[in-house]
């Protein structure tokens, strides 16, 4: 063989593998760069988050005139997939495969559902605001199209993340998951705060065409930052995925999930802590204004430290788990500076001091920081080998419905509570003042759930 | 041709080979009906062609 023929073979086999989406082999040491663009799908959820929470539930009521109830509606729909987090893990856990794969076609179809409901979004929404000629157009067609497009996205972004994560733990060594945690946290955080301002810029004149133009190309940017973040990261191991495997059903799976190592009441620690973080979210900032009379650009700061607070707590955490501190004392550290954080949030009302609210913030945001990356991080830890996407999926599941529902709670208690108290004088603040109340009772429930789960391992830890 | 020997040209499997096939079908699938529906609703909001 002459050597520019061995040259031009040579060059067309080492090429194929590079135009492939699997790695080479599962490396023992997971690169940062590696890990980062993994940890890109996080960008992806976090801009679907804003998308829900924030801007469409501003855009629809504001600009859109669509009824806020119905507004409300729409925007819980994608937390209806929540619970079924469990479900995808385990489907991912125990996928039967030729080609070796069990976390690539999950995400692959999670992101394929989060770009179609992304895509078909904005015309939905135009067809149930009655924009353009969909006024004489019968009512279902929106109603049913808007639905279709929450629920895909909802869809979507659980199956990513659920099996995203799920991936992340597969790939990194036990040493290494405080930092990864901490970098998915980090990265879901950046993608909200990037996407709210990109969001705000573009929407700052709204059009019609505008929005179909903001939504769409956040379902590219979906669909772009996926495939970078899974591309070469699962390496091809047909053994695991072979079609003679028993298969074991979801029930057997979960009940011995959930007998082993306490892990009902972790998720209950969970459950109860994640409600009492998220309780006040859409909270705060009506709180500022109206009760202390603050500006909206004051407000918006308010958020910011509220990040800002989260940012310290996962760099923190990361850095001290890293040496190998339990992550569950970590997660009842947050909720000890939960407590004072709102303690500090409702004494800023009576004592009048704005700084004082500030600082409770800031507290509570750091406290959700530490308290969310325990509890990740003793997940990825405790997670049995192979049921990393079951037990991933649990937590998910936890974590987004407690979240969810507690947020909209949050808004519910102080509506009634205000009503019932009557809008003037102190009834607005007290209306305010019973959901920091309850959210302190919540953490302190956390708190005592999670005992036995420090006190165990601090005796396990005297024995060795 | 046995189950497990490599088919060329592309080196894979039968049954790899039909798994991926089964990846594009669906994904085709799930495509067309993503823009089926997004040109329902686009029509809706702004018949063209009328």
């Amino acid at each position: 063989m002459n050597p520019l023929t061995s040259k031009i073979i040579h060059g067309w086999a080492s090429l194929g593998p590079k135009f492939l989406p699997f790695a080479d082999a599962a490396t023992p040491e997971m690169p940062l760069s590696r890990l980062l663009r993994l940890s890109l799908f996080q960008v992806s959820v976090g801009m679907a988050m804003v998308l829900l929470i924030g801007t469409l539930n501003r855009v629809m009521i504001v600009e859109l005139a669509v009824p806020a109830s119905l507004v409300a509606i729409m925007l819980s729909l994608p937390l209806v997939f929540a619970p079924f987090r469990a479900l995808i893990g385990f489907r991912s856990d125990t996928h039967r495969s030729f080609l070796g794969w069990r976390r690539v076609p999950f995400m692959w179809q999670g992101t394929l559902i989060q770009f179609g409901g992304l895509a078909i979004m904005p015309f939905a929404l135009l067809v149930l605001a009655g924009e353009g000629e969909a006024l004489d157009a019968p009512r279902w067609i929106g109603l049913a199209g808007a639905g279709l497009a929450f629920l895909m996205v909802g869809a979507g972004l659980h199956t990513v993340q659920t099996v995203g994560l799920a991936l992340a733990t597969d790939l990194a060594p036990p040493e290494a998951q405080p930092k990864i945690v901490g970098l998915m946290y980090v990265m879901l955080l950046v993608g909200m705060i990037v996407s709210a301002v990109v969001f705000g810029a573009l929407l700052s004149d709204f059009t019609p065409g505008k929005l179909i133009q903001v939504i769409q190309a956040s379902a590219v940017v979906t669909l772009v930052l996926n495939v970078i973040a899974l591309w070469k990261q699962e390496a091809r191991n047909p053994a695991r995925t072979a079609f003679h495997l028993p298969q074991p059903s979801f029930r057997e799976s979960w009940g011995s999930f959930i007998e082993g190592d306490q892990a009902l009441r972790r998720l209950m620690a969970l459950g109860l802590g994640t409600a009492a973080f998220s309780m006040q979210d859409v909270l705060l900032e009506p709180y500022g204004g109206q009760i202390l009379g603050l500006t909206v650009s004051a407000t918006t700061t308010l958020t910011a430290s509220l990040a800002l607070g989260g940012l310290i707590g996962f760099s923190y955490a990361s850095r001290v788990l890293s040496r190998g501190v339990d992550p569950f004392r970590m997660a009842s550290f947050g909720v000890g500076f939960g407590v004072p954080g709102f303690a500090l949030v409702i004494l800023a009302a009576p004592l009048h001091m704005p700084l004082l609210f500030g600082l409770g913030v800031l507290l509570i945001g750091f406290g959700g920081g530490l308290f969310s990356h325990g509890t990740l991080t003793a997940t990825m830890n405790l997670a049995p080998r192979d049921q990393v996407g079951l037990a991933l999926g649990a937590w998910g599941a936890v974590q987004a419905t407690a979240a969810g529902v507690a947020m909209a709670l949050g808004g519910v208690i102080r509506d009634v509570v205000t009503g019932w108290a009557g809008p003037k004088g102190t009834g607005a603040l007290l209306g305010y003042a019973s959901v920091y109340v309850i959210e302190i009772a919540l953490l302190l429930a956390a708190l005592l759930v999670m005992m036995p789960l420090l006190r165990r391992r601090g005796a396990t830890a005297q024995v060795v | 041709m046995s189950e497990n020997s490599k088919v060329w040209p592309t080196g894979l499997t039968v049954g790899e080979a039909e798994e991926l096939h089964r990846y594009l079908i669906s994904g085709t699938r799930t495509f067309g009906f993503i823009a089926a529906c997004a040109h329902f609703l686009a029509y809706t909001l702004t018949p063209w062609l009328k």
